[in-house]
């Protein structure tokens, strides 16, 4: 049998995973204005740096995946073709293909540090819609060797150096840890309310 | 003197460092068209690709083989026969075919490149063998997954060419190259578009808390909610006969055999293969890795670990396939 904690992200993730709820957290209300830009960015970068990884997913034809970590408070719109772009929306957006899981393993897996069928077998994932368009994802992702850190680590110039990475992953775990101890009744509420509704749903079929 | 050499699958040139990063004696690759029965979408090699994968194994030591394994249509060869000539041109150290045109093809004008014989060829007795090597020189051949041990060492026993067996990863229970299943219910045939259950006809559907795995217009299982899933094949779905729902050819689960070095080294195998090459480079990394160090601790005569790798396994579980099949 499985263990599943096995697939969740590991220790060093907690900082992305913050950061990024942090992030979502403030921008919401104002739209897209604040984070656009910063996405926009985000995009041009790999690009530049990764002009095979695209040049692949460009292969792919005009589609819109939703990426959807479950432990943030929004999901993200990635638009593959001859312009890719990624935006952040509700999660309920359509779109021809979804790749839902925790933000932690859909990192690694951008990065190609964790084995995706691995994740789908142990339910740590799921996918919904073209399942085509979700594989040539995977594997034109895969191909390349991404390091966000790396990628994004230029932007900063002399401060991406700074010895800061193991103090604030400390203090991140320690955050993560309360907002999810603050977070856990309403969060058992939420998942007895959907599993009613799921067997609800199935009576009906 | 290694007692086996292990064949590792890359998709990518990423995967291809990988296995060779991790281990791996060979690694086996595959062009990015139906040439070869790994023909999924964002997947496989471009010519460039192959010779940057090859300049970097041979840096390094190690082989790689392109597998051309798929059969061509009726009058419409010429991108197979493309595929073997680019092979060579770019230092393939081998090619495995599994149609026989394309292996006359190959050793009529490639008669330096060495021929292995694909799986997909099904050869599973010594006649069939003894035709492939006296014909078109092939060297070596892939053993289709429904021998068991007794039947591999008895087949060594009366051949002259090397063997090569699978060792780890996905678990095909049927006759290889002659499976009509994934054709039937979806109208693209693995033996000749490369791509068994395509991905352009599979969908998962979210129920309530279970997950619902669909081919084509045919359901192939229904998860509950803690259940390891499975890939959407026909050949590993779950179907109701009787009232009662059941695996009727085989569970969603891998092949591992690496606990049984011993018995595949007595039956005389020279080489051990890894199925994946549509899996990504982190589980190529794990799983050579893993195998690697079970066979080097074999040839130091000490024991190692045979389920390292149970986390990576379809279905959350492995078997040994054939080599230890007690058929119901």
């Amino acid at each position: 049998m499985n263990d599943r904690t096995n697939f969740r992200g590991p220790p060093e993730r907690t900082m992305e995973t913050l950061f990024a709820r942090l992030a979502l957290t403030l921008a919401q209300p104002l739209g897209g204005r604040l984070i656009q830009p910063v996405l926009d960015l985000m995009m041009s970068t790999l690009a530049r740096r990764h002009p095979d990884a695209f040049e692949r997913m460009a292969e792919l034809g005009e589609a819109d995946l939703l990426v959807d970590p479950v432990d943030l408070p929004a999901a993200f719109l990635l638009h593959v073709g001859e312009r890719p772009g990624l935006k952040v929306c509700d999660r309920a957006t359509q779109a021809n293909a979804r790749v839902r899981g925790a933000f932690a393993s859909l990192l690694d897996l951008f990065e190609g540090r964790i084995d995706g069928d691995a994740l789908f077998f142990s339910r740590d994932l799921t996918i919904e819609g073209d399942t085509e368009l979700v594989v040539g994802m995977r594997n034109s992702l895969d191909g390349e060797d991404f390091d966000l850190a790396a990628d994004f680590g230029a932007l900063f110039g002399p401060l991406a150096n700074l010895p800061l990475r193991r103090p604030l992953t400390s203090l991140a775990g320690t955050l993560i840890g309360l907002h999810e101890v603050l977070l856990a009744p309403a969060l058992r509420r939420l998942e007895q309310v959907e599993r009613r509704l799921g067997r609800l749903e199935e009576g009906k079929r | 003197m290694a007692s086996f050499e292990l064949i590792c699958p890359a998709g990518t040139l990423a995967a291809l460092r990988a296995a060779v990063d991790a281990g791996a004696d060979s690694v086996y690759v595959g062009f990015r068209d139906e040439t070869n029965a790994r023909n999924f979408p964002g997947l496989n090699f471009s010519r460039k690709e192959l010779r940057q994968g090859v300049d970097y194994a041979h840096a390094r030591g190690k082989q790689v083989f392109v597998a051309i394994n798929t059969y061509p249509t009726a009058g419409n060869a010429g991108a197979w026969h493309r595929a073997v000539d680019d092979a060579a041109d770019n230092g393939a150290d081998a090619v495995i075919l599994a149609d026989l045109g394309l292996l006359d093809y190959a050793s009529k004008s490639r008669p330096k490149l060495r021929l292995h014989l694909s799986v997909q060829a099904s050869a599973a007795n010594p006649e069939a063998i003894g035709l492939y090597r006296d014909a078109f020189g092939v060297r070596r051949v892939v053993l289709p997954r429904v021998l068991t041990i007794n039947d591999i060492a008895k087949l060594n026993a009366e051949i002259d060419i090397e063997t090569e067996v699978f060792v780890f990863g996905g678990m095909c229970p049927m006759a290889e190259g002659r499976c009509s299943l994934s054709s039937y219910a979806t109208g693209r045939s693995p033996n000749r578009n490369g791509v068994c259950s395509p991905a352009s006809h599979v969908r998962y559907e979210t129920r309530g808390s279970k997950l619902v795995s669909r081919l084509g217009a045919f359901t192939i299982n229904t998860f509950d909610e803690e259940e390891p899933a499975g890939y959407p094949t026909l050949c590993k779905g779950r179907f109701t006969t009787h009232d009662k729902a059941s695996y009727l050819f085989e569970e969603p689960t891998s092949l591992n055999a690496l606990h049984l070095l011993p018995d595949l080294k007595a039956a005389g195998v020279k080489a051990l293969k890894i199925e994946g090459r549509q899996r990504g480079k982190a589980y190529i990394a794990q799983v050579v890795a893993a195998c690697r160090d079970a066979l080097d601790r074999f040839d130091r005569g000490q024991s190692y670990d045979a389920t390292a790798l149970d986390r990576v396994t379809e279905g959350g579980k492995d078997t040994a396939g054939a080599y230890g099949r007690a058929w119901r």
